[in-house]
C-alpha cells in the first residue's frame, strides 16, 4: 500500500464515478436516435443478446432508452444542481452578510419553501411552466436550493465571527476583499459537497415528478416515462421493463453519492491529510 | 456508507409510493354463486362522476349506452336500426319539425307511480335545460297532450331524433330532484340502483316490477378497476367478466375465454385541410389513405383484435361502401410523385426544397393510440413522409388539431357522428375538430337531417360520404384517414353465456351490460 493512502483511493473512486457517469451521459447521448425506434416485429422481447435489456410494447431497445434516460437525468441533473447552488449561495451568504431584516425575511421565506411538501412545490412550479424540460428544471431547480442556503448563512456566520476575518476588517479590507479571499475559500468544502449532493435528489425528483405525469412528456425516453409505463405491463409478467431502467437508476443515484462522499474526503481539512 | 444505503433506500422510496395501487375489489366473491348474478369489471373512467342521471350524462355523452336504470323511448336494434322501448309509435310531421310519440301505459316507476306522457315531456325539457353532454338545440320543447300521447316540437328538422330518443332515460317528475337524483335514482328501466360505493362499485338489481321480461340476471355488480387490476381480479377469480386490451390478450387464466367483440370504436387521424401544408394536398391525404396497411397495424398493435376502419360508422346503416379501399403503396407513391413529392437521397420526400415532414399527435396515458401512431408513422417513413410523434393533453390536443393530425377515437349509434366531423360550423366557416370544408357534403347532411323518413335519411348520409363526384372517401377530400376499428376484448368466466352484443360503440364500458338481462349461466 506503499502511496496508496485513503486520499489516493479517494482520488481514484472520484475519477472512477466520474468516468462512468461520463459514459453514460455520452452513450445516452449518442443512443438517442436509436431510443426513439418503433420497431413492432421485434416487441415485447425478453432480455437477449441483442437487447441486453429487452424490447417493449413498441419494440423499442430498452437498453438505448435506459441509457438516453439516464443521459438525460443526468444533464437535467448538472443544470438544477447548478442553478440550486447558485441561489443557495445567494441567498446564504446575503442572509448572514446583510443581517438584520433581511436575514429575518430571507430565513422566513426558506422556511416557507422548506414547509411545503417537495414533489408538491415541483409539480406545481412545473406545471407553472408548462411542464417539459423547462418545467421539470424550473420545478427541481427552484425546490432544491433551501437546505444548503441553510449551510452556506451557517458557514459564512460562523467564520465572519473568527479572528482573522475580524482582524481583516479592523485593517480596513473592503466587505469583496473579504468575501473573496477569507470567506469564499472557506465555504469552498461545503459548497461543492452541497452541490454534488443535489445530483441524486434533482435526478429522482425528475423521475418522479415525470412518472406522475407532470415532467417530461411521454414520447421522451426519460426514466420517469420508462417507469410509468412499465406499471401496465408488469401484471403480464414484463419485469424487465421497469427492473433494469429502476436499478440503472439507483445505481447513477449512487454513483452521485460515491462521488460527493470522496469530493468531500479529498476537500474536508479534516479527512484532508489521511 | 451510510449515505448510499440512505439514498439507496430514498430512491426506492421515492419511486415505491407512485406506483399506485390498483385498489382490490370491494367485495371477496366467487364467480355465478346462485347462477342468477353476475359481477362485472369496467374501467374507473366508466363510474358515473353524476351519478346515474340523464341529465347529467348517463347513457349519454360520448360513451353511448342503455341507461338500464330507466326506459327510454325508443332502442337501437342488432343492427342498429331503431326499436321500440316505452314507444308505441313514432310519427314525424311532413315538415320535420313535429315528433309524436305514444307510449305504454303499463309502466311504473320503481316507488309504484305510473309513468306518464307528463314523465316523459318533463324529461326532454329538464334536459335540454340541464344537459351538461348532450346538445338539444334541436328540440324546442316536449308537451304531454295526454296520459300516453308526447309531442316534440323541434326547433329544426332532426330526422335521426330517434337515435336521441334511445338515449335519454325517462325520470318520474315527482321525485325528481337534480341535487339528489344522480344518488339515489328512480326509474322504470330493467335494474333499479340497490347500492353505490363511490370509486368502488355498483349493484343493480333486477326491477321486480319491470313491463317487458323478466331479467334472467337478478343481480350485477359493476366493480370499476384499473386495466392491471381488473386481470388480477379474473386470475384471482373474483370477476366474470373483466375488460381487458391486446396487452392482455396472451395471457390465458384458468377458467376464462377471452371475448373479442366487434365495435366502431374507431382510430383515425384527421388531415388538416390548409393551403400550403402537406395535409393540404388532396393527392397526399389520398396517398396516405392507400398508403397505410391497416391489417398490418392490427397485427402488430392490437394482436389481431380489431378490423380495418376505413369511415368513422363501418358497419352502420349509414356508412357508405365506397370508403373502403385496398392497401396499395405503389399508387400512393405514384399519387405522392403526381402532388410533386419527389424521393430525396435520405428517402424523404421532397418539393421545392421542402421536406415532407408531419409531426402526429396523439393523447398521452393511451399507449394503444401511442403505438397506432408510431406504427403510421413508421408506415409513412416507408412511402417518403417523415414523421415524428409527440403526447398530448386533452388541455391543448383541440387547438393542436386544427394545424396537425392528431389520432382520435370516435364511432357512436347516431349518424350525427358525421355531422360533427365533416359539416362546417357557421362562425368559423370550417369543420369542428380539422380545417376543412365542402358545400355539397353539407348539403347532403342539411338533407339527411330534414327528411322525415328515418330509413330514407340513411341513403342522404351515405351521400354525403361520396354522392359520385364529391364526398370524404379516397375519391372525395379525405379529411381524415380512418386506420382501425379497435375490438372490445373481455375475459369471460366459462359457463357465463353473454348475449350477442350490438357492434360496440366508442368506449370500453358500460355497453356491453346493454344486455345483461339475457345473459345467463350453463
Amino acid at each position: 500500500m506503499n502511496g496508496f493512502n485513503r486520499r489516493r483511493a479517494a482520488l481514484c473512486l472520484l475519477v472512477l464515478t466520474l468516468g462512468l457517469l461520463c459514459a453514460v451521459t455520452a452513450a445516452g447521448t449518442l443512443l438517442a436516435g436509436q431510443a426513439m425506434v418503433t420497431d413492432f416485429t421485434r416487441k415485447n422481447l425478453p432480455p437477449c443478446v441483442p437487447f441486453l435489456f429487452g424490447t417493449d410494447w413498441m419494440g423499442r431497445d430498452m437498453l438505448s432508452r435506459t441509457l438516453t434516460g439516464l443521459s438525460l437525468s443526468i444533464r437535467i441533473g448538472l443544470l438544477t444542481a447548478a442553478v440550486s447552488a447558485g441561489i443557495a449561495l445567494l441567498v446564504g451568504a446575503c442572509s448572514a452578510l446583510l443581517g438584520g431584516w433581511v436575514d429575518g425575511a430571507l430565513s422566513w421565506f426558506v422556511d416557507l419553501v422548506m414547509g411545503i411538501p417537495h414533489i408538491l412545490l415541483v409539480i406545481l412550479i412545473s406545471l407553472a411552466f408548462g411542464k417539459g424540460f423547462a418545467g421539470v428544471v424550473a420545478g427541481v431547480a427552484l425546490s432544491h436550493w433551501t437546505s444548503l442556503a441553510r449551510v452556506v448563512r451557517g458557514e459564512v456566520l460562523q467564520v465572519r465571527a473568527m479572528p482573522y476575518v475580524q482582524v481583516a476588517e479592523k485593517l480596513g479590507l473592503s466587505r469583496w476583499a473579504i468575501l473573496r479571499r477569507h470567506l469564499l475559500p472557506h465555504l469552498l468544502p461545503q459548497f461543492l459537497t452541497g452541490l454534488v449532493l443535489l445530483f441524486p435528489h434533482a435526478i429522482l425528483h425528475e423521475a418522479s415528478v415525470t412518472f406522475l405525469g407532470f415532467g417530461l412528456p411521454p414520447e421522451q425516453p426519460a426514466i420517469g416515462v420508462i417507469l410509468s409505463e412499465s406499471m401496465g405491463y408488469l401484471t403480464t409478467g414484463k419485469w424487465w421493463l421497469a427492473v433494469f431502467p429502476g436499478l440503472s437508476l439507483v445505481g447513477v443515484v449512487v454513483l452521485f453519492a460515491l462521488l460527493a462522499d470522496q469530493l468531500r474526503r479529498l476537500l474536508d481539512p479534516a479527512s484532508v491529510h489521511e | 456508507m451510510r449515505r448510499f444505503f440512505s439514498l439507496s433506500l430514498a430512491a426506492l422510496v421515492a419511486l415505491g409510493p407512485l406506483s399506485g395501487c390498483g385498489g382490490g375489489p370491494a367485495q371477496e366473491q366467487e364467480g355465478g354463486v346462485g347462477k342468477d348474478q353476475v359481477v362485472i369489471a369496467m374501467p374507473t373512467t366508466s363510474e358515473p362522476e353524476a351519478g346515474f342521471d340523464p341529465a347529467y350524462g348517463w347513457g349519454a355523452g360520448e360513451h353511448v349506452h342503455e341507461p338500464l336504470i330507466q326506459s327510454t323511448l325508443t332502442v337501437t336494434n342488432a343492427d342498429l336500426t331503431i326499436g321500440y322501448d316505452l314507444a308505441t309509435g313514432v310519427t314525424a310531421s311532413q315538415d320535420g319539425l313535429t315528433w309524436t310519440v305514444t307510449i305504454r301505459d303499463d309502466v311504473v316507476f320503481t316507488d309504484g307511480v305510473p309513468l306518464t306522457a307528463a314523465d316523459v315531456a318533463f324529461t326532454y325539457n329538464t334536459v335540454k335545460e340541464a344537459s351538461s353532454v348532450n346538445d338539444f338545440t334541436m328540440l324546442d320543447y316536449a308537451e304531454a297532450v295526454d296520459d300516453t300521447t308526447v309531442i316534440f316540437h323541434m326547433a329544426t328538422p332532426f330526422s335521426i331524433w330517434p337515435y336521441t330518443m334511445a338515449n335519454v332515460g325517462i325520470v318520474p317528475e315527482h321525485a325528481y330532484d337534480p341535487a339528489t337524483y344522480g344518488q339515489n335514482p328512480i326509474g322504470s328501466g330493467r335494474y333499479l340502483l340497490k347500492q353505490w360505493d363511490r370509486g368502488q362499485q355498483v349493484i343493480l338489481a333486477a326491477n321486480p316490477d319491470y313491463y317487458g321480461q323478466a331479467p334472467q340476471m337478478k343481480q350485477v355488480t359493476i366493480l370499476f378497476l384499473e386495466e392491471d387490476a381488473a386481470f388480477l381480479a379474473v386470475q384471482a377469480g373474483q370477476a366474470d367478466v373483466a375488460y381487458t386490451s391486446a396487452t392482455y390478450s396472451e395471457q390465458d387464466p384458468a377458467g376464462y375465454v377471452l371475448a373479442a367483440y366487434t365495435s366502431v370504436d374507431n382510430r383515425g387521424f384527421n388531415l388538416p385541410v390548409i393551403q400550403g401544408a402537406l395535409t393540404g394536398d388532396v393527392l397526399v391525404r389520398r396517398a396516405i389513405n392507400i398508403g397505410i396497411d391497416r391489417q398490418e397495424m392490427i397485427d402488430h398493435v392490437l394482436s389481431g383484435y380489431g378490423t380495418p376502419a376505413y369511415s368513422v360508422c363501418d358497419g352502420l346503416p349509414w356508412y357508405s361502401e365506397a370508403s373502403e379501399v385496398a392497401y396499395d403503396p405503389a399508387a400512393a407513391a405514384a399519387l405522392l410523385e403526381q402532388a410533386g413529392w419527389v424521393l430525396g437521397a435520405d428517402g424523404v420526400r421532397e418539393k421545392d426544397g421542402e421536406r415532407a415532414e408531419l409531426n402526429l399527435l396523439y393523447p398521452t396515458g393511451d399507449s394503444v393510440r401511442q403505438a397506432l401512431c408510431a406504427d403510421f408513422g413508421n408506415q409513412l417513413g416507408e412511402l417518403g413522409i417523415s414523421c415524428t410523434i409527440e403526447g398530448v393533453g386533452w388541455d391543448t390536443a383541440y387547438d393542436r388539431a386544427l394545424t396537425q393530425p392528431l389520432i382520435w377515437g370516435w364511432g357512436a349509434h347516431t349518424p350525427m357522428e358525421l355531422y360533427n366531423l365533416y359539416h362546417t360550423e357557421e362562425d368559423t366557416g370550417s369543420a369542428r375538430y380539422s380545417p376543412y370544408a365542402n358545400a355539397a357534403v353539407d348539403e347532403w347532411m342539411d338533407q339527411a337531417l330534414a327528411c322525415t323518413d328515418l330509413e330514407q335519411s340513411y341513403a342522404l348520409w351515405q351521400k354525403a360520404q361520396w354522392d359520385g363526384t364529391a364526398g370524404v372517401t379516397q375519391d372525395g377530400d379525405i379529411p381524415w384517414v380512418w386506420l382501425v376499428n379497435v375490438d372490445h376484448l373481455y375475459w369471460v368466466r366459462a359457463g357465463l353465456q353473454v348475449a350477442q352484443q350490438k357492434i360496440h360503440p366508442h368506449g370500453h364500458g358500460w355497453s356491453i351490460v346493454n344486455n345483461v338481462d339475457q345473459w345467463s349461466w350453463t
